[in-house]
């Protein structure tokens, strides 16, 4: 063993997806993608619209099925691949707890309108962590704070901006303390002013070593605090590696054209 | 047969003994007096010949003097309770078989002691009939029979009690009753009624007369709807859950209840249920069938309601608490749910102001409920005026909810589509409001109101399909769509008002 292979032995995977394909209907979204993520690394997605980004996301979240391939967080497997390539998922309490393992971020936010700031981030560990209510709200207010959303609290989502909502919508998924977070497009949705927010916390996040996976069009942002990107293009990964590998040296013309469309 | 015949003779024999220990005890009194045979009141309550106390009248009473009597003054007293007014007068006949007499005479009311009193100059002789017509004097106000009293005096200086008098069948005079013939009275009344469509359609007597019967007609009616739709509400809700659940037969079990029930008149529906039951020797009070109909019927409509509700909301919600660990039911009754309250409550309002007409049809299986009480007047008079009343008591619930349910479409309308318009009602507000304006870049509000008016167009075009339930939820569907696209502008302080 040399020593690259050692310290990567000693760096735990968080989630490994193996041969994933996923249609719909007679439209193939993914073609056999393989992505593993280690504790404390930041991957970056990046590539065209529709090009796959969002529903490789959805998959290891659980918001889509795919039809080939594993996935597995850690050592838990979520889904099987059969010998023919098949994937077969595990029942519903497998699923139920790979669910706490993670963190999702969408590009609406998706917070819930009925409920105050301090509500939508104290819900979901209450209630499906069963987690003590006080040692929860105390979390949640340090999160808030930190954030910069102090004095928020009891405000409802629709009273706040695009930028605090998102930052609202962080807070939530990490108060329930996930081993990764994925983002989906997080300031998509934003203004120019109020991204730079959301990616300031999301930069912080990295120094702190939170492990996560982010698909994004932000490439400088992408740059700066990845560990490594993926470019996607037509359901497959066309090219990965560090940030400068891929984005200030690509390898592949169709990342080169991706990238010049971005600049220009 | 033979049990009835006994029974019609041991009342018959009844009948007998009491008349004769009246006759026994009462036939004393005349021997050698006056002899009041008269004694009678114009009906005056409006469309019936019933007499009505407390209200003013025409009383008759007519004596005619014994053999050997000589008669020169009667003081007739009306019982406790009667009263005499300003404008009541007494009218005074002497008749000698078809003859009228026109002896000289004082005659006077007293109102303090409701007492007519008449005083002849010259005695009437035996033989002779004195009528006292007495205009515009008032009976107790008391539920059954009033006989009037008093004294005659003789030539001789004696005064003799009369006799009881026949007595009069009163009718107890509500107070609508009382304002009714007073009413009546009046010109202005009288001028109104004498154009024929004022007189059929808005008779004043009529309109006062009526309140009472048909407001207790309109409690039955609010009562059916008041018990019925909260029944509904949980049959909806269980319906709405078995359409949109993935198991198929309880998906194809709802779609058949919402189906028939929806595309079968509830006319229909009333005399299955009303004609049918009895049939299979189910009896149920008409009143609790009349609930269980209406209940059922709505539960249909509410079902439909619920389901285009939930299914409103946008993914994203689905999808948030999916990936917070939520279990399916977590999701619906902690996210889904209060979310879907919000966008229901307009058309459920409005579903309850269907029902709520609705109940009239319950009429044609004999409920009694505000229209048949309102009919029951109608077929009594010939006029149209119940119905009038009616439709006023219709609308008395109806017009109210109808705001509330355009002021809340408003109100939704303007929360799923973002804040920016009306910033008068929102003072409380403004602070929160200005700052997030700050924050919003130019361009986004350009946009943003483009956006609405959009949205408001597709308002507009539902409420133009009147009423139908699922265009105006499919509209909040598009409102919720649209929401969706940009809800990175922020969205309407009144959604606080609905958090729990």
């Amino acid at each position: 063993m040399t020593n690259g292979d050692a310290s990567m032995g000693n760096t735990r995977t968080i989630v490994s997806l193996d041969n994933i394909e996923k249609s719909f209907g007679d439209n193939v979204v993914l073609k056999d993608i393989s992505l593993k993520v280690a504790k404390g690394e930041v991957v970056s997605i990046i590539g065209s619209s529709g090009g796959g980004k969002s529903t490789l996301l959805r998959c290891a979240t659980l918001l889509e099925t795919f039809e080939r391939g594993s996935l597995a967080y850690g050592d838990m497997i979520v889904a099987r691949k059969e010998p023919d390539g098949r994937a077969v998922y595990l029942g519903k309490d497998i699923l139920k707890q790979a669910r706490l393992k993670f963190g999702l971020v969408f590009q609406n936010f998706n917070l819930f309108p009925h409920r105050t700031v301090l509500q939508n981030v104290m819900d979901a560990p209450i209630r499906v962590q069963k987690r003590d209510k006080g040692e929860v709200e105390k979390e949640a207010h340090e999160l808030l704070s930190k954030f910069g959303l102090g004095g928020k609290e009891n405000m409802v989502p629709c009273e706040l901006s695009g930028g605090q909502q998102q930052r609202v919508a962080i807070a939530r998924a990490l108060c329930m303390n996930p081993e990764i977070l994925y983002f989906d497009e997080p300031t998509s949705a934003l203004d120019p002013e109020l991204t730079q927010d959301v990616l300031k916390i999301i930069r912080d996040l990295a120094k702190e070593h939170m492990t996560m996976v982010i698909v994004t069009h932000e490439m400088t942002f992408a740059r700066d605090v990845s560990d490594r990107i993926v470019f996607i293009d037509k359901g497959v990964i066309v090219e990965e590696g560090s940030p400068e590998q891929v984005i200030d040296n690509p390898q592949h013309e169709r990342t080169r054209s991706f990238l010049r469309k971005i600049y220009d | 047969m033979s049990a009835s015949v006994k029974a019609a003779i041991k009342q018959g024999l009844f009948t007998a003994l009491a008349l004769s220990l009246v006759t026994t005890f009462v036939s004393p009194l005349f021997a050698g007096a006056l002899t009041t045979d008269v004694t009678t009141a114009k009906g005056n309550e409006t469309g019936s010949d019933n007499i009505l106390g407390g209200t003013p009248t025409r009383v008759t009473w007519e004596a005619v003097v014994d053999e050997g009597e000589q008669v020169v003054g009667v003081d007739v007293v009306y019982p406790q309770g009667s009263s005499f007014s300003d404008e009541s007068s007494i009218k005074v006949t002497v008749l000698d078989g078809t003859t009228r007499m026109n002896p000289e005479n004082t005659a006077s009311l007293d109102a303090a002691t409701t007492t007519a009193k008449v005083n002849f100059s010259e005695p009437l002789q035996s033989g002779l009939r004195l009528r006292l017509e007495m205009y515009k004097v008032s009976l107790p106000n008391v539920d059954g029979a009033v006989s009037l009293n008093g004294t005659y005096k003789l030539a001789d200086g004696t005064v003799k009690d009369l006799g009881a008098s026949p007595s009069i069948e009163v009718t107890y005079a509500s107070v609508a009753e009382g304002i009714s013939n007073w009413l009546d009275q009046q010109p202005f009344v009288q001028a109104w009624n004498s154009v024929t469509f004022l007189r059929l359609f808005f008779q004043p007597q009529l309109i006062v007369s009526s309140i009472p019967t048909v407001a207790t007609g309109w409690l039955i009616s609010l009562g059916l709807v008041l018990v019925g739709f909260p029944l509904a509400i949980p049959l909806g809700l269980i319906a709405a859950f078995m359409k949109i659940s993935k198991a198929r037969i309880l998906h194809i079990l709802a779609a058949i209840y919402t189906g028939v029930v929806r595309g079968t008149p509830l006319f229909l529906q009333i005399y299955i249920a009303f004609f049918g039951l009895p049939l299979l020797g189910i009896n149920i009070n008409q009143y609790v069938l009349s609930i269980l109909v209406l209940a059922f019927n709505s539960g249909a409509y509410l079902c439909e309601i619920f389901r285009a509700g939930i299914q409103s909301i946008p993914k994203g919600q689905f999808e948030a608490s999916r990936s917070l660990g939520m279990s399916g039911t977590q999701t619906m009754f902690s996210v889904i749910i209060p979310q879907t309250v919000r966008r229901v409550i307009p058309t459920m309002t409005s579903e309850f102001i269907l029902l709520y007409k609705d109940t009239s049809l319950l009429a044609a299986v004999g409920v009694m409920e505000l229209m048949l009480y309102s009919r029951s007047i109608v077929s009594l008079t010939g006029n149209m005026t119940p119905y009038i009343v009616a439709a006023c008591f219709y609308l008395i619930v109806t017009l109210p909810l109808i705001r509330v349910v355009g002021n809340l479409e408003k109100r939704l309308a303007l929360a799923d589509n973002g804040g920016g318009a009306p910033k008068k009602k929102r003072k409380g507000r403004r602070d929160a409001f200005s700052q997030m304006r700050e924050e919003i870049s130019s361009t986004t509000e350009t946009i943003e109101a483009a956006e609405q008016k959009v949205a408001e167009v597709q308002v507009e075009t539902a409420a133009a399909m009147a009423g139908d339930a699922s265009v105006a939820i499919d509209t909040n569907a598009a409102a919720a769509r649209a929401q969706e696209r940009h809800e990175a502008t922020p969205t309407d302080t009144d959604e606080r008002g609905d958090a729990s």
